[in-house]
C-alpha cells in the first residue's frame, strides 16, 4: 500500500518536473497531490487526506490553472540565450542531496526507533476542532487574518483601476 | 537492510524517504524550468513535503493532535501564497507578456 | 649678570617677532625705534658682560640656564658662555649689528618690506648672539642653521626677482652641505667625550696625553672644518657667496662680511685646543685657505659688479683668516676677523652708499668721476682700501702681515700664496676705487644725478672708518714694540682646559725674518696698488686692451675659473637626470603603475568578475541559495 502511493507521489512529481504543457503538468500536480493524501490515509490522518483534497487539489490547483488558462501559454517558450551551466549545477545539485538524503535515511538511528511505535487511533476532526478553537485560537485568528489581507492584496496588484 | 524491510512494511523511514525526494523533485522543478508557473508548482511540492514529513512524524510519536493542526496552517498559508503569487505572476505577464523567469532580469549587473 | 644676560639674544628675538607680527601695522617709524633698540640696548649689555668678563676668574663667565636636553647618556644645558673670545664677538655682532640698522635706515627707506627687512636682520642677529654665546655644540648649531635661514631669507628678500630668489636657495643648498659635516663632527666629538658641552669637552681633551691615538678626533675636526668651510665660503663651498650679493648691500655687509661668515672661524678658535691636537687637520685648513686666498683673489681681479669685486675679496680674506688659524696662530686669525669685521663692513656700506648715489648702477664701467660728488663716501672707502691692502700702519696691516710670517714658518709655498694674493687684493681694490672715484664719468646722465647719501647713511661709514683705523691697536707685533695683545686677552679662551699642554708658540723664527717679510709684502702690496690705479684711473681702455691680449686668460679669470658651469655639468646635470630617470621608470611604472594602479586594476576585474553572478534571474540565485544549502548540510552532517 504504502508503496504504491509512494510511488504515484513521486512518479507525479518527476513528471511535473519534465513535462512541457503547462496544463498538462498542472494535472500532474494533482496526481501527486492524490498521492499524498494516500499517504495521510496511511499515516491514520483522514482528517489531513480530506483537507489535502479539498484544499490543494481541490483550490489551489484550480487557481493555478485558471491562471495558466487566463495566460493562455501552454508552452514554455524558447530560453533567449542557452547557458548550460544552470542545468548542469542543477542536476549536480540534486544528485548531490539524493545521495545524502538515502544515506540520512539509512543511517538514522531515531528514525528506526520511532518506527516501532504502534499505530495510533485514527485523527478525527472533533479532536482537531476542540485544539483549534482552545489552545490554538489565537494563531487560529491570526490565519484568518492572513487569508483575509492575501485576498485583499491579490485583488490589490491584480487591478488595472480603481 | 533493515531499512528497506521497515520501508516496505510502512515504516516512519519510507516516509521520510518520500518526503525528502518530493522536496528535491520540487527544487529541480523550480532550479531548472524557466516558466513561472512551472515554478510555482515546484514551490507546492516543496510544500507538500513538508506537509508529509509533518504528518509522518506526528504519527509515529504518540498521534498528538499538535501535528495537524499545524499541517492545518501551513495549507492556510499556502492557500495565501498561491493568490498573491499567482496575483503577481498575472502582473508580471501585463509588464513583459512573458512569463518567462530568464527575462526578467532587469536587476541584473 | 646671569640675571640679565640672557636678555642679549632674546631682545633681537623680541625684535623680529614685533617687526614680524606688528610691522606693516604699525609703521616705519615704530618699526626702526624697535630695531634700533633692539640692537643696541644689548650692545649696552655686553658692553657690561665684557668688563664683567675682565673681572671674573680665569676671563670666563660660565652661565647655565637649564636643561635643554636629556636623553640617556646626553645632557645638554641651555647656557651662555662670556668668555675672552665670545664677549669680543658678541660687541662685534651688537656694535656693527647696531650700525648696519642705522644705514639700513636710510637705504631701505622706500623699499615696500621695510618691516620684513628688520624682521629678517632682527632675527639674524639673535641666532648670530646664540652661536657665540651657546655654551653648549647644540646651542651653537641652532644659531649655525638660524644664521643660514636668516642668510636665505635676506639674500631672497628680493623673493620676486628670479636671480634673487635663486641666489638665496643656493646660498642655503651650500651651506646645508656643510652642517652636515658639522653635524658628523658633533657626533663623533660626542662619541669621543661623552659630552656636548663645550666646556667639558675641551676639558676632557685637555686631559689626553698627546700620544694617544687621534683617529676619531682627526675626523670630527676635519668634519667640523667642513662645516666652517660652508659657513665661511672657502674652496669648494664659496659659491654661494659671489651669488650672496643679489640682496641687499646692508645685508651683504653685515651676513656676508662681518658675522655669518666669520662663525667657521670662530667654530676653530673656540675649539682650538681640539684643532692643535690634530696636526692634520690644522694642515688642511691652512692649505685650503691659502688656496682660497689666492684663487679668490685672482677671481676678484676683473669683475665688473662693484659688489661681486667685493664678494670674492670676502671670500679671500675669509681664506687668510683660515691660513692664519691653519698655521697655529689662532690669535692672529681671529685678529684679522675682527679687522676685516670692520673694513669689509666698511667697504660695502660704502658701494652701498655708491649704488645709492647713482641710483642703482653697479657696473664699474659705468661709474667714474665721484670723488668730487661723494666725498664722504671716497674718504671712508680710501681708508677701508689702505687697510685691506696692507698699507703700513693701518688695522689690516698688523692682522695681515702677522699671518703672512705664521704662515711663512708652517711653509714657505704658503707664503707665496698669501703674497701673491695680496699683491691681488691690493690691485684689485686701487682698480675698484679708480674705476668708481677717478676719471671721467662713463654715464654722464647718472654722475650728473649722484649726489652723496644721507646722514644715517654717512655718519655709519665715518664710525666704521675711526674703528678700522684704531683696530689695529689690538695687534701690535712685538717687532715694533707691541705685545700683539689680542693674543694675551685670548689666552684664557684659546687654551681652556688646557693646563696640561704647553701651549706651543708659533713665533719660532727670527726679527730679521719677520722683518724682512714684513718690508717684503709691504713693497709688493704698494706696487700692486699704485699699478692698479695708476692704468684704471684714465679708464677702461686698459682693460680693454688686455682682454685682446691675453684673451683665453682674461675670459678665465673674469669668468670665474668656469666653476659654476663646472658644477653644473658635473654635479647638477647628472643629478637633474637621475631626478628625471627616477620619476619617468621608477615612480611612474613601478610606484603608480604596481604598487598603486595595480590593486586598483585588481579590485575593478575582480569587481567585474564578481558581478557576473549578479544576472538578475530568480533561478539562478535560486541555484546559490541551494548549492550553499548542500554545502551546509555536508558540514553539519559530517
Amino acid at each position: 500500500m504504502f508503496l504504491c502511493f509512494a510511488l504515484i507521489t513521486l512518479i507525479g512529481a518527476v513528471a511535473l518536473t519534465f513535462q512541457r504543457n503547462l496544463v498538462v503538468a498542472g494535472l500532474c500536480l494533482v496526481l501527486s497531490f492524490m498521492g499524498v493524501a494516500g499517504l495521510f490515509l496511511l499515516l491514520a490522518n483522514p482528517v489531513a487526506a480530506a483537507l489535502q483534497i479539498i484544499v490543494y487539489s481541490g483550490a489551489i490547483v484550480v487557481l493555478l490553472l485558471f491562471v495558466i488558462m487566463l495566460l493562455n501559454e501552454h508552452q514554455e517558450e524558447p530560453a533567449i540565450r542557452a547557458r548550460p551551466i544552470q542545468r548542469w549545477l542543477s542536476v549536480l545539485v540534486t544528485l548531490v542531496l539524493t545521495a545524502g538524503v538515502a544515506r540520512l535515511v539509512a543511517g538514522s538511528g531515531l528514525l528506526r526507533r520511532l518506527s516501532a511505535n504502534p499505530p495510533p487511533a485514527a485523527q478525527n476532526l472533533g479532536n482537531l476542532g476542540n485544539a483549534l478553537f482552545s489552545d490554538h485560537l489565537l494563531a487560529f485568528e491570526v490565519v484568518g487574518l492572513l487569508l483575509l489581507a492575501a485576498m485583499v492584496g491579490a485583488v490589490a496588484i491584480v487591478k488595472r483601476d480603481l | 537492510m533493515t531499512t528497506l524491510i521497515s520501508i516496505l512494511s510502512g515504516g516512519l523511514q519510507g516516509y521520510i524517504l518520500v518526503a525528502l525526494l518530493l522536496f528535491i523533485t520540487g527544487l529541480a522543478t523550480v532550479l531548472c524550468r524557466r516558466s513561472i508557473l512551472v515554478q510555482f508548482m515546484g514551490v507546492e511540492l516543496m510544500l507538500n513535503a513538508a506537509n508529509v514529513a509533518l504528518v509522518a512524524f506526528a504519527r509515529f510519536r504518540g498521534s498528538d493532535v499538535q501535528g495537524t493542526v499545524f499541517y492545518l496552517f501551513i495549507i492556510a498559508v499556502a492557500a495565501c501564497e498561491a493568490a498573491v503569487g499567482l496575483a503577481l505572476v498575472v502582473g508580471l505577464y501585463r509588464l513583459r507578456q512573458s512569463t518567462d523567469t530568464d527575462r526578467a532580469d532587469a536587476l541584473k549587473q | 649678570m646671569q640675571k640679565v644676560a640672557w636678555l642679549i639674544p632674546i631682545l633681537p628675538l623680541l625684535g623680529a617677532a614685533f617687526h614680524g607680527l606688528l610691522g606693516r601695522r604699525l609703521g616705519k617709524g615704530a618699526v626702526t625705534a624697535v630695531a634700533l633698540a633692539c640692537l643696541i640696548v644689548p650692545l649696552i649689555l655686553a658692553g657690561f658682560a665684557f668688563s664683567a668678563v675682565l673681572d671674573a676668574p680665569g676671563r670666563r663667565l660660565d652661565l647655565p640656564y637649564f636643561e635643554w636636553m636629556a636623553a640617556g647618556p646626553m645632557h645638554v644645558p641651555f647656557g651662555l658662555v662670556f668668555d675672552s673670545l665670545s664677549s669680543v664677538m658678541a660687541l662685534v655682532v651688537t656694535g656693527i649689528g647696531t650700525l648696519i640698522h642705522l644705514y639700513s635706515v636710510g637705504y631701505m627707506w622706500e623699499e615696500e618690506g621695510y618691516a620684513r627687512y628688520f624682521c629678517y636682520l632682527n632675527l639674524f642677529v639673535f641666532f648670530m648672539l646664540l652661536l657665540v654665546l651657546g655654551s653648549s655644540l647644540p646651542l651653537l648649531f641652532v644659531g649655525w642653521e638660524g644664521v643660514g635661514l636668516c642668510s636665505y631669507l635676506l639674500i631672497g628678500y628680493y623673493f620676486d626677482t628670479e636671480v634673487a630668489a635663486a641666489a638665496g636657495l643656493k646660498a642655503f643648498l651650500f651651506n646645508r652641505v656643510g652642517d652636515l659635516g658639522m653635524t658628523m663632527g658633533m657626533m663623533a666629538l660626542f662619541a669621543s667625550f661623552g659630552t656636548l658641552t663645550v666646556g667639558e669637552i675641551l676639558t676632557r681633551a685637555g686631559q689626553l696625553s698627546p700620544e694617544a691615538g687621534f683617529g676619531v678626533l682627526t675626523f670630527a675636526t676635519l668634519m667640523m672644518f667642513v662645516g666652517a668651510t660652508g659657513k665661511s665660503a672657502q674652496i669648494p663651498l664659496y659659491l654661494w657667496l659671489p651669488d650672496a650679493m643679489a640682496g641687499p648691500t646692508p645685508v651683504s655687509a653685515l651676513i656676508h662680511a662681518a658675522t655669518m661668515v666669520t662663525a667657521g672661524i670662530y667654530l676653530i678658535c673656540r675649539l682650538s685646543p681640539l684643532f692643535l691636537l690634530t696636526p692634520i687637520t690644522l694642515t688642511a685648513v691652512a692649505w685650503v685657505g691659502g688656496s682660497t686666498a689666492l684663487f679668490a683673489a685672482a677671481i676678484g681681479l676683473f669683475q665688473r659688479d662693484i659688489k661681486k669685486v667685493l664678494a670674492y675679496s670676502t671670500v679671500s680674506q675669509l681664506g687668510y683668516m683660515f691660513l692664519g688659524l691653519g698655521s697655529a696662530g689662532f690669535a692672529a686669525g681671529f685678529l684679522h676677523l675682527f679687522t676685516h669685521a670692520w673694513f669689509k663692513a666698511l667697504l660695502f656700506l660704502g658701494a652701498g652708499s655708491v649704488i645709492h648715489g647713482m641710483h642703482h648702477q653697479q657696473d664699474l664701467f659705468r661709474m667714474g668721476g665721484l670723488r668730487s660728488k661723494m666725498p664722504i663716501t671716497f674718504w671712508t672707502m680710501l681708508v677701508a682700501t689702505l687697510c685691506i691692502m696692507g698699507f703700513p700702519g693701518t688695522s689690516g696691516f698688523f692682522s695681515k702681515d702677522e699671518i703672512l710670517y705664521l704662515a711663512f714658518q708652517k711653509s714657505p709655498a704658503l707664503y707665496a700664496m698669501g703674497l701673491l694674493g695680496a699683491a691681488c687684493t691690493a690691485f684689485y681694490m686701487w682698480r675698484l676705487m679708480a674705476l668708481a672715484f677717478w676719471g671721467e664719468p662713463r654715464d654722464r646722465h647718472a654722475f650728473d644725478h649722484a649726489q652723496e647719501s644721507p646722514a644715517t647713511m654717512t655718519a655709519p661709514l665715518v664710525i666704521l672708518a675711526i674703528g678700522a683705523l684704531l683696530a689695529g691697536l689690538l695687534g701690535l707685533p712685538r717687532i715694533w714694540g707691541g705685545s700683539f695683545a689680542i693674543e694675551g686677552w685670548l689666552e684664557p679662551a684659546l687654551t681652556f682646559g688646557r693646563s696640561g699642554l704647553v701651549v706651543p708658540n708659533p713665533e719660532h723664527g727670527s726679527a730679521a725674518l719677520a722683518w724682512s717679510l714684513m718690508a717684503l709684502s709691504t713693497t709688493v702690496a704698494l706696487a700692486a696698488g699704485f699699478l692698479g690705479w695708476n692704468v684704471y684711473r684714465r679708464g677702461t681702455a686698459a682693460e680693454e686692451a688686455f682682454s685682446s691680449r691675453f684673451p683665453v686668460l682674461y675670459r678665465v679669470l673674469s669668468n670665474k675659473f668656469y666653476v659654476d658651469e663646472a658644477v653644473e655639468a658635473l654635479i647638477l646635470g647628472p643629478a637633474r637626470w637621475g631626478g628625471h630617470f627616477l620619476w619617468k621608470a621608477f615612480d611612474v611604472v613601478i610606484i603608480d603603475g604596481i604598487g598603486v594602479n595595480l590593486p586598483g586594476a585588481f579590485t575593478r576585474v575582480g569587481g567585474d568578475l564578481a558581478a557576473q553572478a549578479q544576472t538578475g534571474r530568480v533561478r539562478n540565485y535560486a541555484l546559490g541559495m541551494a548549492i550553499g544549502a548542500v554545502l551546509l548540510l555536508w558540514i553539519f552532517l559530517k
